[in-house]
């Protein structure tokens, strides 16, 4: 029965089948690297402010002593 | 100590992601959406995440109302934060399945509009903290409208069950289900997924201690 239904099928629909099956993984790969790239922006945004806030504290801290002194 | 804490779930965050990435790839194609479907082992982590998320600014945000403790205010604003990066993550997700399996990237259904509305209204939180000024004020205009907008959190769950939704019915709690094997490996990256948000969290909650010491040493400065 398997080899009757495959005996049906033509190369177009083989050919359509492989390019569904290709773009499947493409926008499965799209959807792996979107979630990922977000994570890392978000990820590097955090490294981002938290050096702008240790920089701050230290000119603040430095600026404080000065004016102590 | 805390910091060995953050860098240690991070670390067995990443190692899930892996061990689960390479499981996910050897499971066969899903029978009617093929590969595509696999995008359920983030899209859903992500959304479970956020909801927690958003659940416990709902629960800081009541408690910074009661006791005026500005650490569950800096709880709030961090796991908000947390939160909407991961619902961004969720909705962009959702939007690349959609697109293959419906061919539309967007639909203006009960499920995808109410989580849109959702990440607006969070965003729309955070705005608002940046607009006030005075810390006390800043806390409790924030801590009410996160209030406001969890009541946004059941609609979005639910709106699969209230309303006929071009979005798919629940997998777990719909009558679907998922093979033994699939659910082990979405499971753990559920669990993933949470240790990553509160990861996330806890590296933001110590900027928001750090704000507070500048805040503080700013005031010192202007009072000499």
């Amino acid at each position: 029965m398997r080899y009757l239904l495959l005996a049906q099928l033509t190369s177009d629909d083989v050919a359509r089948e492989i390019a569904r099956l290709q773009r499947n993984y493409q926008f499965l790969s799209y959807g792996m690297i979107v979630a990922w790239v977000i994570v890392v922006v978000y990820v590097l945004l955090l490294v981002g402010r938290e050096k702008k806030l240790k920089r701050e504290i230290a000119s603040l801290k430095v600026m404080l002593e000065e004016k102590q002194k | 100590m805390r910091d060995k804490i953050v860098y240690l779930l991070g670390a067995a965050a990443i190692v899930i992601f892996v061990r689960d990435i390479y499981l996910a790839a050897g499971l066969p194609e899903e029978a009617s959406q093929g590969a595509i479907f696999k995008i359920i082992f983030f899209h859903v982590p992500m959304a479970f995440a956020a909801i927690g998320a958003s659940f416990t600014a709902l629960v800081a945000s009541i408690l910074f109302l009661v006791t005026r403790n500005f650490q569950y205010d800096a709880l709030a604003v961090s796991v908000t934060e947390v939160g909407l990066a991961l619902l961004a993550g969720n909705l962009i997700t959702g939007s690349i399945w959609g697109h293959v399996i419906w061919g539309v990237w967007w639909a203006w259904d009960a499920r995808l509009t109410s989580a849109l509305v959702c990440w607006l209204l969070y965003a729309g939180y955070m705005m608002l903290r940046r607009a006030i000024e005075e810390p006390t004020q800043r806390a409790t205009f924030a801590a009410v409208f996160s209030i406001f907008a969890f009541i946004d959190v059941p609609i979005v769950v639910f709106s699969i069950k209230w309303w006929r939704t071009q979005h798919p019915q629940p997998v777990f709690w719909g009558g679907g289900s998922f093979p033994p094997d699939w659910s082990v490996i979405f499971w753990w990256n559920v669990l993933a997924m949470m240790l990553f948000g509160v990861v996330l969290t806890m590296a933001r909650l110590r900027q928001e201690d750090a704000q507070r010491e500048l805040d503080a040493m700013r005031r010192m400065a202007h009072a000499f």
